[in-house]
């Protein structure tokens, strides 16, 4: 590489990584620029409960709902179980992948973080209640799809049980949002026949006995599954959907607490973790240079670019909540983000040892070093996808947390510290090997047939 | 000049020959963890308190006590809070639901009194205190261990101990207020049973996840590399997890649902060092190959080690830094979480020079012999004479 190329390699990067920096850690009021809130990416990283806190509710089972009282104890466990996982399911998909629902005899608690207004649970869950499919006639004396005076004769009611599953979707003909549903087996039997009877006419949705929506029916759907338009913002469709999600919990239940709750561990945790993190950084930065001098500044230039990129992405990504071992986990990354570099140096001290030059060494240093590298990590890439496909939320976030770090420490490792090192080659001589810390095995001498030495054994 | 000083000149060892010495250590640690699992077991006249699980898996009790944001302010709240948790902790507290369990009151309403229950057993631990709501219902929450399932399964005798803990908060509180009508301040304290947070689905969930894993890097190293490296490679991982939790109950320290991200982290990291060694196994195989026939397995294995022992050394250091500072500046609940790592780590680098070389070794030379005993006896076979059918 020229010099002066490497001056303005190095330059850019110097910007960008200063400005990353300013971005990364300063916030900025509403009062300061004029424009809008912005947050420093480890404030706007989203927090787990035991940092940060947030609400919780706990729900009674209404013990009194006909179709819980006749249930045996085994049916009325599965139940409460049910809900848990749907209420879980619920909040995860919303982003709350470290909200926890607890069951405690016949009363499930919802402890949800990151949020500071115990009114946002209503939004959140909605009101578990009793939702029921009904043939609109005037919107006082819609008919049960049951009801044999009716135009549908069905064998049962169509109630929140039928329904499996309620989302959002965004349509790209209309350009608006869809609230769409899927039911179960049970269910789309009973969804067909219904539409087919009520083809052109209204299908009204009832929660606790009052209507919500009526939507028409365009058409016979036997398929079970079904949208809801009606130009609806994503907003509006989400708030329907969980309407109808929480009408299709397994069980109704009765709001009895709904308060704010403080982190548990908070302060202290974090404090001790942002310690950890910039005196770990530093630390390593100076046990790399100090190590493996030039090449270690290399390798310190790309670690800060690897902490500034981890974090963005620990920001932005919607399912990363943090948590105590989230933090750990991110401490990890990045003693492990050096890992690779700590791999590659050691094989460039080898490689000139046995008489290479300088930029030979680097160059196959690089290279060998990549099958160990790419071994070591797509082993952990195993494992942190298994985590996100298999696993339950808490488990689910761990492995993404650890994905995006592997993912970051791979391109901070072999491409951000193959261009640092070479720019900073480019203003050294071979005799400047020691500067690198760099030396040859006694009685070795500089081989300069090099082509050959690239090529043996690969 | 003076010979430069190299660190691979610090083993002098052979390792991948004397698996017999790398494994005393580990059986150690297992053996000795086993011990103070019955040790713990004893003390709490429990076999489930032989690992210290905490109220994530076990459930527990919560207590809210409201004194409002008139009284619980910033500056008050370290002093309320620990008024408040030694009057939950206090040995009092603990003689008396010991003594409620064997009185003739506890039996005459639930049947027969509770054997065994001493003060140890009946002392309530607490694990998180937090804030909750605002203004007049502003509250410190505690959340606690129950009294252990084995002897009190239908909860009742923590039920009447969250009562005795309420007596003795409303006590401590009334030494503050004193002007303050006690049933005013006992109406303040409430409290509830909660079920385990860390439900078995979790744990159930995370097994799953960690034989899904353990399959699939076998699956993967053995297509990078053979099969002894990766049956060595994942023997190693088993290792390294079993440390981890001997040394959790050796230590005793406090089992919650963190703990089961730490051993997924080890599991996710410490597969690393193996994989480094064994890559640098694989490239040396291939040159020893090509330049002779006859070479020893062992050498090379140990020569890969070496060569890469200042890499184990350095990788380990510098994953260790942040973790330690974490673990030094952290409170206890961190610690929970970050010892176990700290464990796992060193049980990793010490799995991946010793464990999983000589386990390769011992595996490979099996094989071959097996394959060599084969070769054997068809050649043996071969030349016994026989009479075989003549062609037509």
């Amino acid at each position: 590489m020229k010099k002066y190329k490497s001056i303005t390699i190095l330059t850019i990067l110097g910007i960008i990584l200063i400005l990353g920096t300013v971005f990364a850690f300063v916030s900025l009021d509403k009062g300061e620029l004029g424009l809008y809130n912005y947050k420093a990416f480890p404030k706007a990283i989203s927090l787990g409960l035991d940092l940060s806190g947030g609400v919780y509710a706990v729900y009674d089972i209404d013990t009194e709902q006909e179709s819980y009282a006749e249930m045996t104890q085994d049916e009325k466990t599965a139940a409460i179980e049910g809900t848990r996982a749907a209420m879980e399911t619920l909040l995860f998909n919303k982003g709350y992948t470290e909200a926890l629902v607890t069951v405690s005899g016949e009363t499930i608690r919802v402890e949800i973080p990151d949020v500071d207004d115990p009114e946002k649970v209503f939004e959140l869950i909605g009101d578990p209640a009793e939702l029921e499919f009904k043939e609109y006639v005037d919107g006082k004396n819609d008919k049960s799809l049951d009801d044999q005076t009716g135009s549908v004769k069905l064998s049962g009611k169509l109630t929140g049980d039928d329904v499996a599953k309620a989302g959002v979707q965004y349509d790209t003909d209309s350009q608006y949002y869809v609230v769409a549903l899927e039911f179960t087996a049970d269910g789309t039997k009973k969804f067909a026949t219904a539409t087919q009877a009520l083809t052109g006419k209204q299908l009204a949705i009832y929660i606790n006995d009052s209507l919500v929506i009526a939507p028409t029916v365009n058409e016979a759907i036997t398929t079970g599954r079904a949208s809801i338009s009606g130009n609806y913002t994503y907003d509006d469709a989400y708030a329907l959907a969980v309407k109808i999600t929480a009408g299709s919990f397994p069980l109704r239940l009765k709001m009895s607490q709904c308060s704010t709750i403080s982190a548990t561990l908070g302060v202290n945790a974090i404090k001790a973790g942002v310690i950890a993190g910039i005196a770990g950084v530093l630390l390593i930065m100076a046990y790399l240079i100090v190590l493996y001098r030039l090449l270690g500044v290399g390798a310190a230039i790309s670690l800060w670019w690897y902490t500034l990129t981890f974090l963005f992405f620990l920001a932005v990504f919607p399912w990363v909540q943090l948590t105590l071992s989230g933090i750990a986990g991110v401490l990890l990354a990045i003693g492990m983000a050096v890992d690779a570099n700590v791999i590659i140096f050691e094989r460039i001290k080898e490689e000139y040892a046995m008489g290479k030059t300088i930029r030979t060494a680097t160059s196959t240093g690089f290279r060998r070093s990549l099958g160990a590298i790419i071994d070591g990590n797509v082993t952990t890439i195993i494992g942190a996808v298994v985590l996100i496909i298999l696993g339950t939320s808490t488990l689910k976030s761990f492995g993404i947390t650890l994905l995006i770090g592997i993912v970051m420490s791979l391109i901070s490792s072999l491409l951000m510290t193959r261009l640092t090192v070479a720019c900073i080659q480019a203003f050294t001589r071979e005799e400047n090997a020691p500067l690198y810390n760099l030396f040859r095995e006694e009685g070795v001498a500089r081989v300069d047939v090099e082509e050959v030495s690239e090529k043996e054994g690969d | 000049m003076a010979k430069k000083f190299k660190v691979e000149d610090l083993i002098k060892f052979p390792i991948a020959k004397n698996i017999k010495y790398w494994i005393i250590a580990p059986l150690a640690i297992i053996i000795l963890a086993g011990i103070m699992f019955g040790v713990y077991a004893g003390v709490y006249k429990d076999a489930g308190k032989g690992m210290n699980i905490g109220i994530d898996f076990a459930g527990g009790s919560l207590a809210t006590v409201a004194l409002g944001d008139s009284v619980l302010t910033d500056a008050t709240y370290s002093e309320y809070e620990s008024l408040i948790r030694d009057a939950i902790e206090s040995n009092e507290n603990a003689e008396k639901v010991a003594a409620y369990a064997v009185s003739d009151e506890y039996a005459a309403l639930y049947g027969k009194k509770l054997e065994g229950i001493t003060a140890t057993i009946a002392k309530a631990h607490i694990t998180y205190s937090q804030t909750s709501g605002s203004g007049e219902e502003y509250a410190i929450v505690f959340k606690y261990d129950n009294v252990s399932k084995s002897y009190d399964s239908d909860n009742t005798l923590s039920t009447y101990r969250n009562e005795v803990i309420k007596q003795s908060i409303a006590n401590a509180l009334k030494e503050k207020f004193p002007d303050t009508d006690i049933d005013e301040l006992q109406s303040m304290i409430t409290y509830e049973n909660i079920g385990a947070t860390a439900s078995a689905e979790l744990i159930k969930t995370a097994l799953i996840c960690l034989a899904v894993s353990l399959a699939l890097i076998l699956v993967y190293i053995i297509i990078r590399f053979e099969i002894w490296s990766g049956l060595a490679a994942v023997i190693a991982l088993i290792h390294d997890v079993a440390i981890l939790i001997a040394m959790t109950i050796i230590c005793h320290i406090q089992v919650n649902s963190a703990f089961v991200a730490a051993i997924i982290t080890i599991v996710s990291y410490s597969i690393n060092n193996t994989i480094v060694i064994f890559d640098r196994v694989r490239e040396n195989l291939r040159n020893e190959r090509k330049l002779n026939a006859k070479f020893d397995t062992a050498v090379i294995l140990d020569n890969s080690v070496k060569h890469t022992l200042l890499r184990s050394i350095n990788s380990t250091v510098t994953t260790m830094i942040p973790i330690v500072i974490f673990a030094i500046f952290g409170s206890s609940t961190v610690n929970e979480f970050a010892l176990p790592v700290i464990f796992g780590l060193i049980a990793g680098f010490y799995s991946s020079m010793f464990i999983s070389p000589s386990l390769y070794y011992v595996m490979s030379q099996a094989w071959e012999k097996h394959k060599a005993n084969k070769t054997k006896i068809k050649t043996e076979a071969a030349a016994k004479p026989k009479y075989v059918g003549a062609k037509q």
